[in-house]
C-alpha cells in the first residue's frame, strides 16, 4: 500500500513537472520566471559584429531582468529559406532583424504584428524627426499599418581611388559623363588596373547597383502610387541606365572580365587590393581597407552621388534601411516590444558601428556626428556625400511586399548579367524583367 | 513452426526502422503532394485554397524556365554522370594492378568525396576565378592564353566548368564500387584469355566490362538520381548563372519556393522532378534487364 502511494507520489509529481515545464515553455516564460524571447539576427553575425552585440544584449538584460534574449544568427545567403520554412512550421522568433522588405512580406502571410504603437511613440516623444528620411519607416507601412521599424542603414557608395585620378590630373566625377571618361582615362591593363569594378553576377548585389543609376536617370520600379513603371514610364530611363552600366564592361571594357560571376565579394577584393580606379560596393569595403589595406586607405575617397540625365533632383543612390519586427504569434508580444524600443535608440547601437565600421549605420541624425565617424575620413565622407541621399527601390512609393519578392528573385539583377554576357539588348532585358514583375504584380 | 516464429521476429525487430524510414520518407512526399495542389504562394491570403493541377499545368504548359531547366538538368547530370564513370574507370583500374603504394592512391582518389559541398564550392570559384583563379594562371604561365578564360561567366564555359566540378566530387564514390568490382573478377578468366592470345584491349571489352556491367548500371543510376536533384554546388558556384546558363531544375525550384514564397509551385516542380527520375530509373533498368536477357 504504502510502495503504491510512493510510486503515485513519484508520478503525479514528475507529470505535473513536465506539464508545468510545457506551460511555462507555451506562454514564453522560462523555468526561471523570466519572459524568454528570441532574437533572429540576418546581418550581424560575423565575429565582430557578434561581439559588440553579446554586449548590447548583456546591457539589456541587466536594466530587465525579467526578460531573457536569445539571440540565434541565421546566414544571410540562408535568411529566405529559413523564415519561410518557420512561416511554414508556426515557429517564427519572437523578434528579428532581417532584409529590407520582410516585415511587408511577411504581413502579406499574416505573421506580423503591427508596430504603429511604437511608431506613435517615436512621433511625440521626438524619435521620428531624428530620423534621417520619412522614407526610413514609412516604407513599412501598409495596408493602414507599420509593420517593422527600421534600426540601421545599408549604403552602396562608389569608391575611387584619389591617387590615380590625380596621375591623369582628373578631378573626382560628379555626373555620368565625367565618371566614364574617368574610368577609360585610367583603365590601364599593363599595370592590371581596371578603370572600374562592380558584380554583375546573377546574385542580389548586382541589382543594387543598377538601382542607383536606374534613380539617377530618373527611372524606377514603382510611381509614387505603387504603380509598376519599370518597363513603361520608366522604361527609356530604365533602359539608358542599363546601358551606362553595362557599356563600362561591354563597350568600354574598363572592368575585369569576369565580372558577370562575380558577387559582392570578388569587386570589393579587386578593389581593396588596389587594382581598380572605381569600385561599386557596400559600407562594408571601409573596414576591409582598414584591415586588409591600410596603406591603400589615404589613397581611397567616395564619390559624391553622381547627377545623372534625371538631373539634380534626381540625385539619389541605393540604400536599404533594415528593420526589426515582431511575430503575431509571438507569446511575448510586449517584452518583444519592450526590446526593440530598447535596443533602437540614439546611441545605444555605437559598439556595433565601431566594430565593423561603414558596415552599417545609424539611422538617427545625432548619431552620425559621433567622433568614431569624425575621426574616420571614409565615414565622414560617406555620411555627407552618400547617406543623406540613400533610399530603397521602392522609391517614390511605399508599403508594396511585391518589392521583397521582386528583390529575392532578383527580377532586376538579371538584366544586368544577361546584358554583360551578350545574351540579351538591354531594352530586351528591361522589358523582360517588366513583364515577370507585371505577373507578380497582377496576381 | 520456428522458421514462422523467427520470422515474426525478424520482422518485429525492423519494424521501428521500417516505421521511422516510412514516415520520414512518406510523410514528406505527401505533404509534398498535397502543397502542389494549393495555392501556397505565401504571398497572397488563402495559401491553403485547393487549385488542382494549376501549378504543373504552369510548369509544362506556361513556363517556359521549366523545360529550359530541365533541359539544362539532363545535360548536366548526363556530362557528370558520365564524366564521373570514365573518370573513376580509369583510376579504379590502374589501382586494380598490384603496384607499390596502392592503398596510398586508394585513400588519395577519395579525398574530394570527404570535402564538404560548400567547401567545394569555394575551392573552384577560387581555381576558376578571372583574376585569381590558379587556373588561368598556369594556362597563361604556359603561354596557353592571352586573357583569362571566364570558366563561370561565359554561358558557353559556365556549364561545362560546374559539371567538371560535380565529376570531381562524384568519382570517388563511383571509384571505390568500380573498384570492388573490378577486385572480384577471377584473374584465372584473364590468364585463359592471356593464353589464348587475346590483347588487353580484348580482355578488357570481354572479360572486365561483362563481370562489371551488374555494378556499373547500379552505379551510375544512383549517380543519375544524386545529380539530378544536386542543388549545393551551382547555387554556389553560379547561382544558376551566368544569363541562366547553368539554372537547374532544383535551383529553379530553390528560387520559386524561397525567394518567390511560392511554395506550391516550386512542390509542383518538386513532383515533376520525382516523375521524370523515376521514368529515367525505369527506362535504364528495364534497357539493362533487356540487355542481360
Amino acid at each position: 500500500m504504502e510502495f503504491k502511494s510512493l510510486e503515485l507520489t513519484r508520478r503525479s509529481t514528475v507529470i505535473a513537472g513536465l506539464g508545468g515545464l510545457f506551460s511555462l515553455g507555451s506562454s514564453g516564460v522560462n523555468a526561471q520566471g523570466q519572459t524568454a524571447l528570441t532574437f533572429w539576427t540576418v546581418r550581424l553575425n560575423t565575429p565582430e559584429l557578434s561581439e559588440a552585440l553579446k554586449s548590447i544584449l548583456a546591457d539589456f538584460q541587466k536594466a530587465n531582468p525579467s526578460i531573457k534574449i536569445t539571440q540565434e544568427p541565421v546566414s544571410g545567403g540562408l535568411v529566405y529559406p529559413k523564415f519561410i520554412a518557420a512561416v511554414r512550421g508556426q515557429s517564427m522568433p519572437d523578434i528579428a532583424e532581417a532584409f529590407s522588405y520582410h516585415p511587408l512580406q511577411f504581413a502579406a502571410m499574416d505573421q506580423m504584428e503591427p508596430m504603429d504603437d511604437i511608431i506613435a511613440l517615436w512621433k511625440s516623444n521626438g524619435t521620428l524627426d531624428n530620423i534621417f528620411s520619412e522614407f526610413a519607416y514609412k516604407k513599412f507601412f501598409w495596408k493602414g499599418q507599420y509593420w517593422g521599424v527600421p534600426y540601421n542603414l545599408d549604403i552602396r557608395p562608389i569608391y575611387y581611388r584619389k591617387d590615380l585620378l590625380e596621375a591623369k590630373g582628373i578631378k573626382p566625377p560628379k555626373n555620368w559623363t565625367e565618371f566614364q571618361a574617368a574610368a577609360i582615362a585610367t583603365h590601364n591593363p599593363s599595370t592590371g588596373n581596371f578603370g572600374a569594378v562592380f558584380p554583375a553576377g546573377d546574385f542580389h548585389i548586382s541589382q543594387h547597383f543598377y538601382m542607383s543609376f536606374m534613380f539617377q536617370a530618373g527611372g524606377g520600379i514603382l510611381d509614387k502610387d505603387g504603380n509598376l513603371i519599370f518597363g513603361t514610364k520608366a522604361k527609356d530611363a530604365n533602359v539608358r541606365a542599363l546601358t551606362f552600366l553595362t557599356d563600362l564592361a561591354t563597350k568600354h571594357k574598363v572592368t575585369p572580365p569576369g565580372i558577370a560571376a562575380y558577387n559582392t565579394d570578388d569587386a570589393h577584393t579587386i578593389f581593396v587590393q588596389g587594382r581598380a580606379t572605381f569600385g561599386f560596393g557596400t559600407g562594408a569595403v571601409i573596414s576591409r581597407i582598414m584591415k586588409e589595406n591600410p596603406s591603400l586607405f589615404d589613397k581611397v575617397g567616395i564619390l559624391d552621388v553622381l547627377e545623372g540625365p534625371g538631373g539634380p533632383a534626381n540625385r539619389l543612390n541605393a540604400g536599404f534601411y533594415n528593420p526589426m519586427f515582431v511575430w503575431k504569434h509571438s507569446p511575448a508580444k510586449e517584452a518583444a516590444k519592450i526590446f526593440i524600443k530598447w535596443f533602437i535608440q540614439s546611441g545605444r547601437l555605437e559598439p556595433l558601428y565601431r566594430a565593423a565600421p561603414g558596415q552599417h549605420w545609424p539611422i538617427f541624425k545625432s548619431d552620425i556626428a559621433s567622433p568614431r565617424v569624425k575621426g574616420n575620413r571614409l565615414l565622414e565622407e560617406a555620411l555627407n556625400k552618400v547617406v543623406p541621399f540613400t533610399t530603397d527601390f521602392a522609391y517614390p512609393a511605399y508599403g508594396r511586399p511585391e518589392m521583397g519578392i521582386i528583390d529575392g528573385e532578383k527580377m532586376f539583377a538579371a538584366p544586368v548579367n544577361e546584358v554583360v554576357v551578350g545574351t540579351k539588348t538591354p531594352e530586351k532585358a528591361v522589358m523582360d524583367a517588366h513583364a515577370k514583375m507585371a505577373r507578380l504584380f497582377a496576381t | 513452426m520456428l522458421v514462422k516464429k523467427r520470422a515474426r521476429f525478424a520482422y518485429l525487430m525492423i519494424l521501428p526502422s521500417m516505421v521511422v524510414i516510412t514516415l520520414l520518407t512518406l510523410v514528406p512526399l505527401l505533404d509534398g503532394l498535397i502543397v502542389s495542389i494549393q495555392s501556397q504562394d505565401l504571398a497572397r491570403p488563402d495559401p491553403t485554397r485547393f487549385v488542382g493541377l494549376a501549378h504543373y499545368s504552369r510548369a509544362l504548359i506556361e513556363d517556359e524556365d521549366f523545360w529550359s531547366s530541365l533541359g539544362r538538368t539532363l545535360v548536366w547530370t548526363v556530362g557528370s554522370v558520365v564524366g564521373a564513370y570514365c573518370l573513376a574507370l580509369f583510376l579504379a583500374l590502374l589501382v586494380n594492378i598490384d603496384i607499390q603504394g596502392r592503398k596510398f592512391f586508394r585513400a588519395l582518389f577519395l579525398l574530394p568525396w570527404v570535402v564538404p559541398e560548400v567547401s567545394t564550392a569555394l575551392l573552384w570559384k577560387w581555381l576558376y576565378g578571372d583574376e585569381f583563379g590558379i587556373l588561368n594562371f598556369i594556362l597563361k604561365s604556359l603561354g596557353m592564353i592571352d586573357s583569362p578564360v571566364l570558366w563561370l561567366a561565359d554561358p558557353a564555359l559556365a556549364m561545362p566548368s560546374v559539371i567538371a566540378v560535380q565529376i570531381w566530387k562524384l568519382y570517388p564514390v563511383m571509384f571505390i564500387v568500380l573498384l570492388a568490382a573490378l577486385q572480384n573478377v577471377p584473374k584465372e578468366l584473364h590468364e585463359a584469355a592471356t593464353i589464348d592470345g587475346a590483347n588487353s584491349r580484348q580482355r578488357f571489352l570481354y572479360i572486365t566490362l561483362p563481370f562489371i556491367r551488374g555494378t556499373s548500371v547500379i552505379i551510375t543510376l544512383l549517380a543519375s538520381i544524386w545529380s539530378f536533384q544536386n542543388f549545393d554546388i551551382i547555387y554556389l558556384l553560379t547561382g544558376g548563372g551566368p544569363a541562366g546558363a547553368t539554372k537547374v531544375l532544383a535551383t529553379l525550384m530553390y528560387q520559386k519556393a524561397f525567394w518567390g514564397s511560392e511554395m506550391g509551385y516550386a512542390a509542383a516542380i518538386g513532383v515533376l522532378m520525382l516523375v521524370v527520375l523515376l521514368l529515367i530509373s525505369i527506362a535504364y533498368l528495364f534497357a539493362y534487364k533487356v540487355q542481360k536477357d
